[in-house]
């Protein structure tokens, strides 16, 4: 019951984007076609739960003093990992990606679950919690991405479903179509919370 | 102090050792897609050949294609944030670029980024040689080339390393401006 709780506690109750408001550097900058968006959500989500994995097992061997320069540490080092790994097996994606896989190594979201969850929990928990955070992160970048997608080139992961009659709006593919559309769901988002509560 | 200079010194260790052995074990992929890119860029800069030749000139690497002397060469220089890479492909006997491809580049993503992606790229197709001139609308005469919206800079360097090629091109081939 506890595991579940902090599984969907990432899906809604907190979840990082809509709810903690971190991780955004990310969030803004890919998520202009869906597959990008995906793909940045699922990297994101390896990271945080190998990272919460090991630094929950590991967290009484490290003194408090550079606590948080071991969990960069840690964190860089899957990083790499991922970055290595796309550029091996998935190319494409890589290229699109560009220095966004490193970039995540300074993602809030990562480096705040260690210090708010893995350092204070055991590691069943910490998984289940980096799995509900990673899924969290993950939906919202994907419902942001096809948003942008489609209002910005027509398509959705990359098949065009709008037609010819479509005037792509060129902005949502840009950073000032992030802002905007993030800024309309976060706002969508509350709403459904805030009638949520009211019943 | 001591302790923390041991848990650093330690976790240093073991990612580094980790990290080393994903190197090796994906370090081969990704130069086999380097390698596959380079081979389809060529391709693609020479309109009408489908095979091409290494050639090694000097210090220089041309590839030559089988139809047309047609000629693509690798060019590189400091960009924005690092170096940029084009492939050009070139036909020293008619003074032109067919066209060029952007092979690896940290330009700003959503900014300069966009010298790659077809649009930029176009500017250089079926160009005279010569020096060209970065312009902020659409271009009006051949050596002309439009810039992308706020990346001024990009966009030159690109212009500045395809010029640098054709010097070098015409010093082994020829070709008039």
């Amino acid at each position: 019951m506890q595991l579940w709780n902090d599984f969907k506690n990432g899906l809604w109750q907190e979840n990082p984007i809509f709810r903690l408001v971190i991780g955004l550097c990310p969030t803004l900058a890919v998520t202009n076609t869906a597959i990008n968006g995906l793909a940045m959500g699922l990297a994101t989500s390896f990271v945080l739960l190998a990272s919460e994995i090991v630094i929950s097992t590991i967290k009484k061997l490290i003194p408090n003093d550079v606590r948080i320069p071991s969990y960069i540490l840690i964190i860089a080092t899957f990083v790499t990992f991922v970055d290595y790994f796309l550029k091996a097996f998935f190319p494409a994606v890589a290229v699109s990606l560009s220095l966004f896989v490193p970039l995540i190594v300074v993602n809030c979201l990562i480096l705040g679950r260690q210090e708010a969850f893995a350092s204070k929990n055991p590691v069943h928990r910490s998984i289940a919690d980096a799995l509900g955070m990673g899924l969290g992160f993950t939906w919202v970048l994907v419902l942001l991405s096809i948003v942008r997608e489609l209002l910005g080139m027509g398509a959705v992961f990359g098949f065009q479903v709008l037609g010819d009659w479509y005037q792509p709006m060129i902005i949502m593919i840009l950073p000032a179509g992030a802002f905007i559309s993030l800024g309309i769901l976060v706002g969508i988002m509350n709403y459904i919370a805030r009638k949520g509560v009211r019943k | 102090m001591r302790k923390l200079l041991i848990t650093l010194t330690v976790l240093g260790l073991i990612s580094a050792f980790a990290l080393a052995f994903v190197y090796q074990w994906t370090m081969p992929k990704i130069l086999q897609h380097q390698e596959v890119g380079k081979k389809d860029a060529i391709l693609t800069v020479l309109p009408e050949s489908e095979q091409y030749q290494e050639v090694r000139k000097g210090d220089l690497t041309f590839y030559e294609g089988n139809k047309n002397g047609e000629v693509a060469m690798v060019a590189s220089g400091g960009g924005f944030q690092g170096q940029i890479e084009v492939m050009i492909g070139f036909n020293p006997a008619a003074g032109k670029v067919y066209s060029i491809k952007v092979l690896n580049h940290q330009e700003t993503p959503g900014l300069g980024a966009y010298i790659t992606g077809g649009k930029f790229e176009s500017n250089f197709v079926d160009k005279p040689f010569g020096e060209y001139k970065v312009v902020k609308r659409p271009v009006k005469s051949a050596h002309e080339v439009e810039a992308i919206a706020g990346a001024t800079i990009s966009s030159e360097k690109v212009a500045e390393i395809v010029e640098k090629a054709i010097k070098e091109i015409r010093e082994v081939y020829g070709g008039e401006i």
